[in-house]
């Protein structure tokens, strides 16, 4: 009686809801229809965006909802990427059930590492600290022997993940659909992580901690366990990135590429769920044309786009069409008092 | 010596204006394309090399600043993000006007050979860039102990508010400061090209160790950059003589270390 | 019962003695106020109370247990309750989102990664009561940055109060609002009664007049005064500090 009139109170008339729900039917629509009627190297595209989807909204996890700003991101993405290429490299396994999982948890366990010597600053520093650790991870990928394939630079020839159905065999699409499963199942865990208790707490962190040490939150071990959250997601999109790419190298760990997530979230908008998705889809496929056309030029462009976005998108473009929807959802049907 | 140069540049405007210009290496480097176009291309004194690439980075480095970072007043968070931007846009334009190949090491004429210190030969080159470093480390703390500027410039590291209350215009001192560091920073890459050249990647690597050294010995202080340099340098050469293999990582290593020890830093002021 | 007990608490800040050997104790259900001029050491002792600073010197005791060294999330789950002379709520937040993490906050439940926060109905119910309470209900979903400041403050106190606190820092509860909406504040407070343990610092002499079974006066950080609102009234020597900044200013109110 009481509670379920409260719980009308917080809940919206079906219109409004139903508005709110149509950019998933639209992704759904994208993600889901459009790739099975596409040529096969738009399928790789298709399936190199899904995958920096899923790199960029790990990257948001810290970035925007928690305010943790971390600068050496790629060096999870390139652990669990190294851990299931090295599998293949030196032990020979290449069954999918065995290096998933190992690529994840490599990847929490490198943020783990990684995180609990960062977060002993704060602000700058820990922007510092994190970009100086994944160089290290860099350098030791780039010199130490075991990590490459012999005679170059980097682990080249990795095959498709063994399933260890006997009649399959991979195809682009399939790939692509095996991807998709793995962001919808990530997009999931996300999206419950922010609504929960903790994930609003994240949001009480990046707005105000003292105020949230003050009400009972130790704060400390809150931003530790979502930058470990955030690297086993990031572990998971490295060894997406293995099976669709077939060759790591550490260029994958730098910082270049520790780039391109912040790039996403930034342009598409962070602190939401649906702006690193964007961000990611406007940059990968910027980043097609440009090698179609200008290859040189593409570190120039990126820098523009990121410069001029920081100084006048502010919030990202998901931020604009999510006030236009919130606007027309509120026109619709707005929560009863 | 040469960290130091790099690193007084980055430890001050981050004291001052509170960001970090990641952009330094790049800023770095940019005097380094102009000093060897200088040098090499047109075959001037070495001298001069150092000077116009001082000023190229000064140059680059108020751009950046007016331009760039002034529209983002009172976001540092985004300001960071920016410099970040601006090394790819940098990097990407020098390798566009310069060509990608690496440019190899140069220096000036009277500058190569050997010089006998109590008997034992250092290349000029090093001593150069010694004496270099040692008159830059002893200008800058004259200004800042001495001048009146310097007297602004740790007022406004101190307290923002009241030095800007005073009256001081405290822009116009960030924006000074900040065209310093980055000539200084010019005049490294200018100097330090004879070691290492100049290539369009320079400005992450440079960056990396810059980052070590002011970490190890403390933002916001030149004394701090010093004693991190010194330090850093020195762990660098041990350990490249004791075990090569490791050289890489001792200065991570080091860094770590000091972050888990003293996070501040060596002679940092408290975060 | 002591709800508090301080000793020889001393606070150093390079050279700077924010606060110098100060004891007291506070008994369960006392009032107390704490005054005293700016720059006295007010917020420096609130600070060390809830942990946001460590002492140079001395011990604090919270129900007779030790809790100097002890980090500021525990103490709030020991029972302390504390609001901010500048009001510290998320202003990015809405004004529910800003209910239910501060009530989550002493939960078990604030660690739950996989369930909507939504769902957690007697939490819904405690924050419609608390807000209700407050007339801040049909505001919810509005951003706390746009409603006004009385109602913030309003907001903060009784964000502070829900969490039921066992001792309450209240620091300037009344700074920035009208003589009505202080008067609010201290009928708010009053009306808490002996269950909790209040200690106010403010320099709002009706405030403190109208909550205080007792007060303190901080000076340089140093405890000069303590007693009933009518001994301090008539101390020669709180006279002298205030007196002399009506002199200087011409104004009782320092602020």
């Amino acid at each position: 009686m009481a509670t379920a009139k409260l719980k009308e109170a917080v809940k919206q008339p079906w219109q409004g809801r139903l508005i709110r729900f149509t950019p998933y039917i639209a992704g759904g629509v994208i993600l889901v229809i459009l790739p099975a009627v596409m040529p096969s190297y738009l399928q790789g595209i298709w399936t190199k965006f899904v995958i920096f989807a899923i790199f960029a909204t790990s990257y948001d996890l810290a970035y925007g909802h928690t305010g943790l700003i971390s600068l050496g991101h790629a060096a999870y993405f390139g652990a669990g990427g190294y851990a299931v290429a090295l599998l293949m490299l030196h032990y020979g396994i290449d069954s999918l059930w065995i290096g998933l999982p190992v690529g994840i948890l490599i990847g929490a366990a490198v943020a783990a590492a990684f995180g609990f010597i960062a977060l002993r600053v704060s602000g700058m520093y820990f922007l510092l600290v994190t970009f100086a650790l994944a160089q290290l991870l860099f350098s030791i990928t780039w010199n130490v022997r075991w990590f490459n394939s012999p005679g170059m630079m980097g682990i080249a020839g990795l095959p498709l993940p063994d399933l260890g159905i006997p009649w399959f065999s991979w195809s682009p699409i399939s790939l692509y659909y095996f991807v998709l499963v793995m962001f919808l199942i990530s997009f999931f865990l996300i999206h419950r992580i922010t609504n929960s208790p903790f994930g609003y707490a994240l949001r009480g962190i990046r707005e105000g901690e003292p105020r949230m040490r003050s009400v009972g939150y130790n704060t400390w071990l809150y931003k530790y366990i979502i930058f470990i959250i955030t690297g086993a997601f990031a572990g998971l999109a490295g060894v997406l990135f293995v099976y669709y790419n077939r060759f790591i190298s550490p260029t994958h760990i730098g910082i270049t590429f520790s780039f391109l997530p912040m790039c996403m979230v930034i342009i598409g908008g962070s602190g939401t769920l649906l702006g690193p998705i964007i961000g990611a889809m406007i940059i990968i496929f910027v980043e097609y044309f440009a090698s179609l056309f200008t290859p040189e030029r593409w570190p120039l462009i990126l820098g523009t786009i990121f410069v001029v976005s920081i100084m006048y998108a502010r919030g990202g473009i998901a931020i604009h069409l999510s006030r236009l929807w919130e606007r027309m959802s509120y026109r619709y049907g707005s929560t009863k008092s | 010596m040469l960290l130091f140069l790099i690193a007084s540049g980055m430890s001050i405007v981050m004291g001052l204006m509170g960001i970090i210009n990641l952009a330094h290496g790049a800023l770095y480097m940019v005097g380094g394309y102009v000093g060897w176009t200088i040098a090499v291309q047109y075959d001037l004194n070495f001298g001069l090399a150092v000077f116009l690439g001082g000023c190229a980075g000064g140059l680059t480095g108020l751009i950046l600043e007016r331009g760039f970072l002034r529209r983002l007043y009172k976001q540092p968070n985004e300001q960071v993000l920016l410099t970040f931007g601006c090394i790819y846009i940098l990097s990407n334009l020098c390798m566009w006007i310069w060509g990608p190949r690496r440019r190899l090491q140069f220096t000036g004429e009277f500058l190569s050979g050997l010089i006998h210190i109590g008997g034992i030969p250092f290349p000029m080159t090093r001593v150069f860039i010694i004496i270099i470093g040692i008159l830059v480390a002893i200008g800058l703390w004259w200004m800042q102990s001495k001048t009146r500027l310097g007297a602004m410039v740790r007022g406004g590291m101190d307290d923002k508010e009241m030095t800007m209350g005073l009256g001081i215009n405290l822009e116009r001192v960030s924006m000074l400061v900040f065209f310093l560091a980055a000539f200084i920073a010019g005049i490294g890459g200018v100097v330090g090209a004879q070691l290492l050249g100049v290539y369009s990647w320079l400005s992450t690597d440079i960056l990396l160790l810059a980052l070590v050294v002011v970490i190890v010995g403390g933002m916001g202080s030149v004394q701090g950059a010093l004693l991190g340099a010194i330090v850093i340098g020195l762990i660098d050469t041990v350990f490249k003589t004791l075990l090569p293999q490791f050289s890489m990582f001792t200065i991570y290593i080091a860094m770590i270390i000091i972050l888990m020890i003293r996070p501040s830093g060596l002679l940092g002021r408290r975060i | 019962m002591e709800a508090l007990r301080v000793e020889g608490l001393s606070k150093d800040f390079g050279g700077v003695h924010a606060l110098s050997n100060v004891s007291f104790s506070v008994e369960v259900g006392e009032h107390l106020a704490i005054i005293g001029p700016n720059g006295a050491g007010k917020t420096t002792l609130f600070n060390l109370l809830n942990g946001q600073l460590p002492p140079t010197a001395g011990r604090i005791y919270f129900f007779g247990q030790d809790i100097t060294t002890m980090p500021t999330h525990r103490r709030a789950h020991l029972g302390q309750g504390r609001s901010f002379q500048i009001i510290s709520l998320f202003l990015n937040l809405t004004v529910l989102d800003n209910t239910l993490i501060t009530l989550h906050g002493t939960k078990r439940s604030r660690f739950q990664i996989l369930r909507p926060t939504k769902r957690y109905e007697h939490l819904l119910t405690r924050a419609q009561e608390m807000l209700t309470s407050v007339a801040l209900w049909e505001r919810k979903d509005e951003l706390v940055k746009n409603i006004s400041y009385g109602e913030q403050r309003r907001l903060e106190i009784a964000l502070t109060v829900a969490s039921e606190p066992k001792l309450l820092l209240l620091d300037e509860p009344s700074s920035g609002l009208t003589a009505a909406e202080g008067a609010d504040i201290a009928t708010m407070i009053r009306n808490l009664g002996t269950d909790i343990t209040v200690v106010v610092v403010a320099h709002d002499m009706d405030l403190v007049f109208g909550v205080a079974d007792r007060i303190m006066v901080l000076h340089y950080g140093q405890l000069i005064a303590d007693g009933t609102p009518e001994q301090i009234q008539a101390d020669s020597r709180v006279k002298e500090i205030y007196m002399g900044i009506e002199e200087g200013t011409g104004n009782a109110r320092a602020s």
